[in-house]
């Protein structure tokens, strides 16, 4: 009989997976290692806060400090990080992670108090109903103290050091992404250059568009509106900010459940069970209770589903490789139902070797 | 609670709504198929006879391929039941099936078009700097424009039935709340601020009661922006009362009775916090969803199968497929296959976890299954499969290839 203990011992699995982490390897995460602001977008349930939680805690791990950030959003991180947040300020998570879900309020008196002349003055123009509607409803006027107040926590530094090693943002849904990221374009064109908002956006869509400073990752799945995305993406990236994507990085990729060499005697079994019990594939969409004799068909079927998950996976991700002009990583699937576990997971995937790839928790 | 239409006691109260509907409007997180399921329900509508239209502003194209179309535009195309109609053997009751993807700028220039009072206020606003940028780059456009062209497709007298899919997360709830944003953006107080006072040109403009303010903007914003911003006022005055207008009627649509909520989701735990923060804020803002859909259900795997499996059954079956074999081979094959169904059952034991928790808090009744079939949603086939599991047709007619 089949040892359920066998596979589900997450414990010393993961002890394995500290001791492969703390040896030097050739990480995933190579192609963001030199890069100090780190913007994360990916089309919406790709598990694009996942793997920014997961960035963080790899980065977090090799010693760097590392900051990461929400852009004004139902958090995710205070879930998958386990905190809760305090307005601006970051929270100090551990040695080296710190997070902070940027809500555009704070953000736009943050910069206002650092554009007119005095914070007495601010708060005349904060707590003016009319200001405040005008602003509240102004479009862009978000984006751009959002951006603001990430440039501030670039810039910072502490006895001439730079605060933060790494700043990882979640960016929002790829849709939006490259309208955000330009909205300091737009105003800076919007307000012709002159004055010192204009002057402020001119900054921040300097370190944007600069890609040896600036990294924009982004995740999909191994599915074809997400790859869709991610190609298109990549291409507006290039024509609307002129910089190229750094990195996409596929997220819950079905693992396949047999090895290649074995797949004919797996579709002899298939046809065999087929023959023999023809219902079965439309069994398992059912929920009632299913009669025992028909476990071996049900396996068999599962399989040739999850077979079939993975090579469609494949086709994307070789869709995906062919038409973008930036380095592929590869994540699979993981079972474990609290967030936390995941993040964990997917950050050893990250900062560890990728032999771990053949992990039994992946599917 | 069952995924399959076999045993479907919800499935009337949905197909009412589907028969009797005016807008069913479709929520819920990123990444959950919420498009194709979209274009499902409003395949299933067609089907029964309703003129109906499906219209995303997700910026993805999905539903374009899942309707077998190239591309969707600003306006509406229709789709050809045919096949469908063959493929399920149902009459033709006389429906339509149509769909369009939200195209903000052109949407907003149609709006701007339609509404300048003459040539010239048309000619000074397309050559205002902050209208151009505004009408081709800023966010929040989206939700004013969806508002506008849902206005259009509802009031149009044409379609029975308008099925909006809406932006995930963040953005639909933006999109809900946006009747009531759009007309402070246009607030006339806050507009008198800015206008031109008669008497007094710029000057006036400048040291009239919000010349504080304004200075203060202009201090930060530049001068040259400042003048814009007036001029695009000035220009837009006209805009100001029929947006307004509009967010009141579209208030007016949102509380309609034949205004159903459906919450789209998967069964992923997190996918379903976030369907449960959409039913609380739809709590707050006075409406219910009608509807949950948990799309992507793992299938119903067994992980006592394993137990039930003679391992000796299995080898020998695996041999008869390849008798060269060694027997390493075909004992490492068969705990790959176990090991990897196993993980497939406890996936699908915490997607009914967490489903079960959704329906404590909701109620079975709600609740709508759609399994994670084998193959990917591009075309009408695929499609029919999904709406099959959504409500079926009729208790005679089920569509054949659900049955595959």
């Amino acid at each position: 009989m089949f040892d359920v203990a066998h596979c589900a011992d997450v414990a010393s699995l993961s002890l394995l997976f500290l001791a492969r982490s703390a040896r030097i390897f050739l990480t995933m995460l190579d192609p963001l290692l030199d890069k100090r602001l780190i913007f994360v977008t990916g089309k919406g349930g790709v598990g694009k806060s996942t793997v920014t939680a997961a960035l963080g805690k790899a980065l977090a791990a090799r010693g760097k400090r590392t900051l990461v950030l929400e852009t004004d959003t139902f958090s995710a991180m205070e879930d998958l990080y386990g905190y809760e947040g305090t307005g601006l300020e970051p929270v100090k998570l551990s040695e080296t992670l710190y997070a902070s879900n940027l809500m555009a309020e704070d953000c736009f008196v943050a910069t206002l108090t650092r554009f007119v002349p005095g914070e007495r003055v601010a708060r005349a123009v904060i707590n003016n109903r009319v200001a405040r509607v005008f602003f509240k409803a102004a479009p862009s006027v978000n984006e751009v103290t959002i951006l603001d107040q990430i440039r501030v926590f670039y810039e910072a530094e502490d006895q001439g050091k730079p605060r933060y090693d790494h700043i990882v943002v979640d960016l929002p849904a790829s849709g939006h992404a490259v309208t955000f990221l330009n909205v300091p374009a737009t105003m800076n064109g919007m307000m012709r250059g002159i004055g010192p908002i204009a002057k402020m956006t001119a900054q921040v869509s300097t370190i944007i568009n600069d890609p040896k400073q600036t990294a924009i990752a982004a995740v999909c799945l191994p599915e074809e509106m997400p790859v869709n995305e991610t190609i298109e993406l990549a291409s507006n990236l290039k024509s609307v900010l002129g910089r190229p994507l750094t990195l996409a990085i596929a997220n819950m990729v079905h693992r396949a459940p047999l090895h290649d060499d074995d797949r004919p005697i797996f579709d002899a079994l298939l046809a065999r069970v087929r023959a023999n019990a023809p219902g079965t594939s439309s069994l398992l969409f059912d929920e009632e209770p299913t009669d025992e004799s028909d476990a071996l068909a049900r396996l068999v079927e599962g399989n040739a589903l999850a077979l079939g998950w993975h090579d469609r996976d494949q086709r994307y991700l070789g869709e995906l490789r062919s038409r973008v002009d930036a380095p592929v990583i590869e994540l699979p699937i993981f079972y474990e139902t609290s967030g936390d576990d995941v993040v964990a997971n997917v950050a050893r995937q990250l900062g560890g070797d990728s032999s771990s790839l053949d992990h039994p928790l992946a599917i | 609670m069952t995924a399959s239409p076999r045993s479907d006691a919800n499935a009337a109260p949905l197909r009412h709504l589907l028969d009797s509907g005016r807008l069913i409007v479709c929520v819920g997180p990123g990444g959950v198929g919420k498009t194709t399921t979209s274009a499902a329900v409003g395949l299933r509508a067609a089907m029964a006879g309703r003129k109906t239209i499906v219209m995303t502003i997700d910026p993805a194209r999905r539903l374009a391929n899942s309707l077998g179309l190239d591309d969707l535009t600003n306006d509406p195309q229709q789709i050809d039941l045919s096949d469908a109609l063959n493929l399920t053997g149902n009459e033709d009751h006389g429906g339509e099936l149509w769909a369009m993807m939200l195209d903000s700028e052109k949407t907003f220039n149609d709006l701007v078009d339609r509404l300048a009072p003459d040539k010239g206020a048309l000619k000074r606003a397309k050559e205002n700097n902050i209208f151009r940028l505004l009408s081709s780059a800023l966010h929040g456009m989206q939700e004013y424009m969806a508002l506008e062209k849902l206005h259009d497709l509802y009031t149009g007298g044409y379609f029975d039935l308008v099925i909006l899919d809406t932006p995930p997360t963040k953005n639909a709830l933006e999109f809900l709340e946006t009747p009531g944003r759009a007309s402070t953006f246009f607030d006339e107080r806050i507009i008198k601020w800015f206008l031109p006072n008669r008497k007094s040109g710029l000057l006036g403009r400048v040291f009239n009661p919000g010349s504080i303010v304004l200075g203060l903007i202009s201090k930060v914003l530049g001068e040259s922006f400042v003048n814009d911003l007036v001029e695009f006022f000035d220009t837009f005055h006209y805009l100001q009362e029929t947006l307004q207008q509009r967010g009141e009627l579209i208030e007016f649509i949102l509380r309609d009775p034949l205004t159903h909520f459906f919450i789209i989701t998967s069964a992923d735990p997190r996918r379903i916090k976030e369907a449960v923060y959409f039913h609380e804020k739809l709590g707050q803002l006075e409406q219910q969803a009608d509807f949950f859909i948990i799309n992507r259900v793992i299938p119903r795997f067994h992980p006592e199968d394993i137990a039930a499996i003679e391992d000796t059954d299995l080898d020998a079956l695996l041999r008869e497929a390849d008798h060269e074999a060694s027997a390493d081979r075909i004992s490492g094959l068969r705990q790959r296959l176990e090991t990897h169904y196993l993980q497939l059952a406890r996936l699908a034991i915490r997607d009914r976890e967490a489903i079960a928790s959704l329906a404590t808090k909701v109620g079975h009744e709600a609740l709508r299954l759609i399994p994670l079939l084998g193959e990917d949603v591009h075309n009408l086939t695929h499609l029919l499969k999904l709406s099959d599991f959504i409500t079926p047709l009729a208790p005679d007619a089920r569509v054949a290839t659900a049955k595959g």
